[in-house]
């Protein structure tokens, strides 16, 4: 089912959920119950397969996502050039696992537009496991104002007032090349939820000339990610371009590996590493793990890998 | 009873005349200069048009490109046709016209976009062939053709769209590469390796300095050599804004955690060691730094000595 929602059609449905959202209290405790294994690793040609393991070996989904729970899901669908958004196979896992675990909604969140969505295959892949798409216009009303504690970037962030109607959010980006800051992860897909005209912010007009500027949009993403955390991180690392992203084409590789983690900064430094960046070289996974957001050093954080 | 003609109706029709003209230029616009370079249905054989073309200008590229178009416009971007193909197989190509402000700019995004490693065509400016993907530069067109998988049949249909593109493109005779390249010595210079800069979002995915204190050059290149040494030139259009920026820059790497200064290299040239091991050698001359780049201090040395 999908659903094109503009100011007056979430003023009449939407504002009754209020800040519901339990991405504080349910969050919190699906990340203490997750200790075993820091990042799970789901290996294989069948990335359907990869995504599930990926989770298993991570506790398995009911760790994350409680019975009777409303899910929000978050793809990359940026581009249709092949390894610059999220494989219909792992959006299908995921929304799998969610009705397992007997979520009684799942629903992806986006203000990028329905041609995007088919052109992706990720659309099918919703119709197909009967879960919704709710299709945001850029309206800023429909952007809720999130204060961004100890933001050094930010003061506040813009995001999807709707997702403070679903009881716990699962960021499901694909790991690829940035132009402008080399690496795109899960911390940096939550721009996705975070409103155009804040986006915009990000890229601060003086970056060129101002040496203080160079990396606004690095802690600008840091800072997103003080303000919005998700219960779980499922990234497709199964063939991505290390070149030209985020948009594409460029050089694709193909690890067939999906990653799954509550640690964000945890599951961007290991996908960094598929590619052969260091973690320490990419700005926003530097700054994140200075700023207590999680941990980059891999030696300190469990990895389990298992093949599908 | 018929009304006589009066002035007034002359006038409305005179009015109505103006509009219907001033409609025609409107649809005319709307259309876009590029409509005129799509190829025909055909002319790759077996492949017909799938949809209307899209067409953003300016900053409309946001909305197509969400995230990765400020490098089109660090190089100067006019406007973009897009406009897919299928065949009855149900394979799919993508073709992107790009019109940029300059020559330049259009050999620039070439270069941004290439891997070197392609198969190089025989095509306008320039044309390399990827695994699925083929970009070809001419005039101030740079074009990017997209397959949608790597089948044969796929791979045939970018090159033959591409020279149909090409037959449609007119401004031949401005194909030559930006003077600044020739300033790369040719010697043990690898083919494909060179990429021309018009700013620092573009440096900063080929070297980064993490700052933009002394970098604000006009244009700049880079080659790789036999070897993996790579050779910047950075040209800042005088010689008095070369200095400035050289101090600046100078003084950045001098107090910079990732940079070490290291003992002056042959000639006298300022070497600092980055925190990967490379040397990065300093040669100035006239409105222009050169930077040698090699894990060999004495070979980065070298390199930008002859280049200066």
């Amino acid at each position: 089912m999908t659903q094109k929602i503009g100011r007056r059609e979430f003023v009449k449905t939407g504002a009754k959920a209020g800040v519901a959202l339990a991405v504080g209290g349910r969050l919190a405790a699906a990340a203490a119950r997750a200790k075993a294994v820091d990042v799970g690793v789901g290996i294989g040609a069948d990335y359907e397969k990869a995504a599930l393991k990926a989770v298993e070996v991570l506790g398995g989904i009911e760790t994350f996502v409680p019975k009777g729970a409303k899910v929000a899901l978050l793809p990359n669908v940026q581009s249709r050039h092949p390894g610059s958004f999220t494989k219909p196979e792992v959006l299908r896992a995921v929304i799998k696992l969610c009705r397992k675990a007997g979520a009684k909604e799942v629903n992806c969140l986006s203000w990028q537009t329905m041609k995007q969505w088919e052109d992706t295959g990720l659309k099918a892949v919703l119709d197909a496991e009967g879960a919704g798409l709710k299709l945001f216009e850029k309206d800023e009303s429909l952007f809720k104002p999130v204060p961004v504690p100890g933001g050094q970037a930010l003061t506040e962030a813009r995001v999807l007032a709707d997702l403070y109607a679903h009881d716990l959010f699962i960021n499901m980006p694909i790991t690829k090349d940035h132009a402008g800051n080399k690496f795109t992860g899960a911390m940096k897909n939550l721009m996705g939820l975070n409103s155009p005209v804040s986006n915009r912010t990000f890229h601060r007009p003086n970056w060129k000339t101002d040496p203080d500027d160079v990396a606004h949009l690095e802690q600008s993403i840091v800072d997103l990610n003080k303000a919005v955390k998700p219960a779980l991180n499922v990234v497709d690392a199964t063939e991505f371009i290390t070149t030209n992203g985020p948009f594409g084409p460029g050089e694709l590789i193909k690890p067939q590996k999906v990653v799954a983690g509550v640690d964000r900064v945890a599951v961007d430094a290991y996908c960094a590493g598929l590619w052969g960046l260091k973690p320490e070289d990419i700005v926003q996974i530097k700054r994140a793990s200075e700023q207590g957001l999680g941990r980059m050093d891999l030696s300190k954080v469990a990895v389990k890998e298992a093949r599908a | 009873m018929r009304p006589p003609v009066t002035k007034p109706s002359l006038a409305i029709i005179w009015v109505i005349g103006l509009l219907a003209v001033i409609a025609a230029a409107a649809a005319s616009r709307s259309e876009g200069p590029l409509r005129g370079y799509l190829p025909e249905d055909n002319a790759a054989p077996g492949w017909t048009r799938d949809g209307e073309p899209q067409e953003y200008e300016g900053q409309d590229l946001y909305t197509y490109i969400d995230g990765g178009a400020e490098i089109y416009h660090e190089y100067g971007f006019r406007r973009v046709i897009v406009q897919d193909y299928k065949n009855a197989g149900g394979k799919s190509v993508s073709l992107e016209i790009f019109e940029m402000e300059t020559p330049a700019a259009a050999f620039g995004m070439f270069t941004f976009k290439r891997s070197g490693k392609g198969k190089v065509l025989k095509l306008g400016g320039g044309a390399e062939l990827e695994a699925y993907y083929l970009n070809y530069w001419n005039g101030r067109f740079l074009v990017t053709l997209t397959g949608f998988d790597e089948a044969g049949e796929t791979i045939e249909a970018l090159g033959a769209m591409a020279r149909a593109v090409e037959t449609r493109i007119r401004e031949h005779g401005s194909a030559a590469a930006p003077a600044l390249v020739s300033a790369l010595p040719e010697e043990g210079l690898v083919p494909g390796s060179v990429k021309y800069l018009r700013g620092l979002l573009g440096l900063n995915n080929i070297y980064p300095f993490y700052t933009a204190r002394g970098l604000a050059f006009v244009e700049a290149v880079k080659g790789v050599y036999e070897g993996g040494a790579g050779l910047l030139v950075l040209d800042y259009g005088r010689p008095e804004t070369r200095a400035a920026a050289w101090t600046d820059l100078k003084g950045y790497l001098a107090g910079s955690d990732r940079f070490k200064p290291v003992p002056p290299g042959d000639g006298g040239l300022a070497v600092f060691l980055d925190g990967k091991g490379l040397a990065l050698a300093f040669a100035e001359s006239g409105p222009r730094i050169i930077v040698g780049i090699d894990a060999d201090a004495a070979r980065a040395s070298r390199l930008a000595r002859l280049a200066r």
